[in-house]
């Protein structure tokens, strides 16, 4: 089926307008197994379109998208969740008013097999379950280091946190592919250096891929084996770290060029 | 006997289109429906009632009353209840049920004060017909829809050429790029609810003129409602158009085939269209941003 | 079959000292609780708006009483299939009008609710029309009723307190992250709606043994609007907030006689004060605890100096956070 050696993801020559903005134009990327891979470029490139159309939020005028040799270019975005994408959002979504520890169960619930008439008798089966559900996300949350907040409200923990939760419920998925974007938003350079090494961690741990919208180019150049750079919907430049910051294009396309 | 029946509809469809703009105006500025607009006619109505009635002014001073009245309690549920729950940043739909309450309030306090009797202006009004054809045509329809389009057209120059009109729909747009831009966005919000409160009074006087005055007539805020939807939430000359299109087939179903249906019909058009046409015919669809 | 269950319900009451004015209360109030149960799920765990509860309260009313009535069925069946036929009407609506837009899914449903008021009205044949369909059963008895209302909020309980529940929720606190972790929200939001039809239908059907005479005008706008009035005066996203809440506006007017001529005024102010000063219902999102009662009453007096402060904006901050939208 899937060898090893195919892309986790591929998009094709991707486009999408909105009225008479290009958001993307002629998108394409392939990205390996176990890679991180970086998505680039200054506010209103288009990196967030990207992202909405890997998860189904809508889909491209044109082009394909392949995951794990899927076509899911049309797929709603719990589909595309359920075949294993997990994603955070920009500007962070928990589920504000429930537990730390609901966050995470809430991710999970594909795991959840069990049917109504069990759920109201509880039956063993569902006890079992939630027993064992339970015991997952209160695993994840150690593993994330949350374990001593699981049960206060998601809304009131500190910005870092939230983050963190975010990426822990995304992980509840058991994805693979994680779609981060923007984890280091808002974040001074400790705080940036602490997200690094945790990413790492997540990546080892749980050997998945990664596909990464990020500013700090500290944090890009941390962890991220390729890059595309991206300006006005356009790919302008492809690449490990290093290349990039070389890169005429790019420096002017950061700089802000004289046009 | 058709001709008469559309200047009927039409004149209804005006009423409607009266309110039906407000309840664009606002949904287009704050993305909810203000589920009480029927109940500003209504207080526009009674308060008109209080003058020309009770005090025994001349009538155009009490209608006048009546506009203001219903432009004022609009401007007051704005600010005493709708702006406190936006600057919760809660959800819209807590607005909608704000809303709905303040209605039920508004609708018992007139029940209280005025009792549930039906009521008219004791001015004289107009009620001859006259002939064209074989179709006898009220000259109170003709009124109505005089005002209504003098009233609809001061509307529309009022949102497309003035600077009040272009922060209107600079906060429509994108209210926090307007807010950025120095539109005094809540300001802006408090006169478009003098505004629609006033289209909401204009529309109590007529409707009373035609029918009657009682604590339940801002049911009529259903049907203009119900119109702003056909025409697309947030449009305002897509619910003059759903609003008289509402108005002709109410009339048209009453007439020719039962007037206890009129309702049915009107929500399973409603129905009808916004599974072909799911944002209405003037409707844009807004797509959520991640 | 009715009546073994008078004579048990009769044996009951005289053993409680309970007359027949209270019983009427009692089960006046069971039947707003299974209503306001319903339209708890819908709007209080998924942020659904219905204006049409009182359609699905009359299709439960009037498929029970036809059942009862005409072809004789026994009263439990009867019931059952009130309350599923209002589920799967529900379910069928659903399907088509879930995938619209907040307002616009409100609108077919308040729509709904008048449709089904008005052909009531005009299908003289089957249902009376205005005159009113006559001779149902006294079968929703005190007993009855309450056997009712206790399953019904077992099974509500259960239901929200599953994955069911979570999944509703999620849609709630965030529909986009909600499919992003795999929820199919379209599916949980009918599978909501649906439910809080069969709620309404359950208690449509009771409403119509109790009165033995039902007219499709009871089932208007208004009723509707009671019943969201009252999940939110429970407070949202409480069941037993919503128990709590069907009691207090059945009980009040009748407590207060002189109240009565008031109460929808006064409930209209709690429903606006409540969304103003403390959206998340009387608990906030809580389930009623006998511990935390017992806490919130041993602290009082400071407790009720930051409810204070949260009234008079002073602690807006902190008021602020837990209730913020998705937006």
């Amino acid at each position: 089926m899937t060898n090893t050696n195919s892309p986790v993801l591929e998009m094709q020559n991707v486009d999408k307008h909105f009225g008479g903005v290009h958001a993307i134009n002629d998108f394409s990327v392939k990205i390996e197994r176990g890679k991180i891979h970086g998505l680039i470029g200054p506010n209103g490139a288009g990196k967030t379109t990207i992202f909405n159309n890997i998860t189904g939020i809508y889909a491209p005028d044109s082009g394909k998208i392949f995951f794990m040799e899927n076509d899911i270019t049309k797929t709603t975005p719990h589909k595309v969740a359920q075949l294993g994408i997990g994603r955070t959002f920009q500007n962070i979504r928990l589920f504000s008013n429930l537990s730390v520890v609901d966050n995470v169960i809430i991710a999970s619930n594909m795991d959840a097999k069990y049917n109504m008439p069990q759920a109201i008798f509880k039956t063993a089966k569902y006890k079992k379950l939630e027993a064992y559900l339970r015991e997952e996300a209160m695993d994840l949350l150690g593993f994330v280091g949350l374990s001593d907040k699981a049960n206060e409200r998601a809304s009131s923990l500190p910005y870092g946190h939230q983050r963190k939760l975010e990426i822990a419920r995304a992980m509840a998925l058991k994805p693979k592919l994680l779609l981060l974007d923007e984890p280091a938003a808002g974040m001074n350079a400790e705080e940036s250096l602490d997200l690094v090494q945790f990413v790492k961690e997540i990546k080892s741990h749980f050997d998945i891929t990664i596909l990464m919208i990020e500013h700090h180019m500290d944090v890009v150049t941390n962890l991220c084996d390729h890059c595309t750079v991206l300006n006005f919907g356009k790919t302008i430049a492809v690449g490990t770290p290093a290349e990039i910051k070389s890169n005429p294009e790019v420096i002017k396309a950061y700089l802000g060029g004289d046009e | 006997m058709l001709l008469q029946q559309l200047i009927t509809g039409i004149s209804v469809g005006g009423i409607f289109a009266l309110l039906a703009t407000g309840y664009s105006l606002i949904y287009s500025l704050l993305d909810f429906s203000n589920w009480s607009h029927g109940e500003f006619a209504m207080v526009g109505a009674y308060v008109a009632i209080v003058f020309s009635n009770l005090l025994g002014l001349p009538f155009l001073v009490a209608a006048a009353a009546g506009v203001a009245g219903g432009a004022a309690i609009s401007f007051l549920c704005e600010r005493t209840t709708y702006r406190r729950i936006r600057s919760n940043g809660a959800p819209n739909m807590f607005l909608m049920i704000a809303a709905m309450g303040l209605s039920n309030v508004l609708q018992q306090a007139a029940n209280l004060i005025f009792s549930g009797q039906y009521r008219s202006y004791a001015f004289r009004l107009p009620v001859t017909t006259i002939q064209i054809g074989n179709s006898y045509i009220g000259v109170l329809d003709i009124i109505s829809l005089c005002i209504t389009a003098v009233v609809l057209v001061l509307l529309i120059y009022i949102i497309n050429k003035t600077k009040f009109g272009l922060n209107v729909r600079a906060i429509a747009s994108n209210s926090y790029a307007a807010r950025v831009l120095g539109v005094r966005v809540d300001r802006t919000i408090a006169m478009v609810f003098l505004l629609a409160g006033s289209l909401a009074g204009v529309a109590g006087v007529l409707y009373g003129m035609k029918y009657n005055v009682f604590p339940t007539m801002g049911n009529v805020g259903l049907k203009a409602f119900i119109a702003s939807v056909i025409g697309g939430l947030g449009s305002v000359p897509g619910a003059i158009v759903g609003a008289v299109l509402l108005g002709i087939i109410e009339t048209l179903v009453s007439a020719y085939i039962s007037s206890s249906l009129r309702d049915f019909f009107s929500f399973a058009l409603l129905i009808v269209l916004l599974l072909v046409k799911p944002s209405g015919l003037f409707g844009v669809d807004v797509q959520d941003k991640a | 079959m009715i009546e073994l269950f008078s004579q048990i319900n009769g044996a009951v009451s005289s053993f409680f000292q309970i007359n027949t004015y209270l019983q009427g209360v009692i089960i006046m109030m069971c039947i707003n609780i299974i209503a306001v149960l319903g339209m708890s799920v819908l709007t209080g765990f998924t942020r659904l708006f219905s204006f049409g509860n009182a359609g699905f309260m009359s299709i439960g009313a009037y498929t029970a009483a036809i059942l009862t009535v005409q072809f004789k069925v026994n009263f439990i069946f009867a019931i059952i299939a009130g309350a599923l036929f209002a589920g799967f009407i529900a379910y069928l609506l659903g399907s088509i009008t879930l995938k619209l837009k907040g307002d616009y899914f409100l609108i077919t449903c308040l729509g709904f609710g008048e449709c089904v008021r008005v052909l009531f009205n005009y299908m003289k044949g089957t249902t009376g029309g205005s005159a009113g369909y006559p001779g149902i059963p006294p079968y929703s008895t005190m007993l009855f009723c309450v056997i009712c209302t206790v399953l019904a909020f077992f099974i509500a309980w259960r239901f929200i307190h599953s994955k069911y529940g979570r999944n509703l929720t999620s849609i709630r606190e965030n529909e986009m992250a909600a499919e992003a972790v795999g929820i199919n929200a379209f599916r949980f939001k009918r599978m909501s709606f649906t439910f809080s039809a069969i709620y309404a239908g359950w208690a449509g059907a009771l409403y119509a043994g109790y009165l033995m005479y039902i007219v499709p005008n009871s089932f208007n706008l208004a009723k509707s609007c009671e019943l969201i009035t009252t999940t939110v005066i429970g407070g949202l996203g409480s069941l037993t907030g919503s128990v709590f809440g069907a009691i207090i506006v059945t009980v009040l007017p009748e407590a207060f006689r002189a109240l009565a001529n008031y109460r929808m005024l006064l409930y209209g102010l709690a429903v606006i004060l409540i969304i103003m000063f403390r959206p998340s219902g009387l608990y906030g999102y809580k389930e009623f605890s006998l511990k935390r009662f017992i806490k919130g009453i041993i602290n009082l007096p400071q407790n009720a100096k930051l409810f204070w402060e949260r009234i008079t904006g002073k602690n807006k901050i902190k008021a602020n956070k837990g209730d913020n939208g998705n937006d």
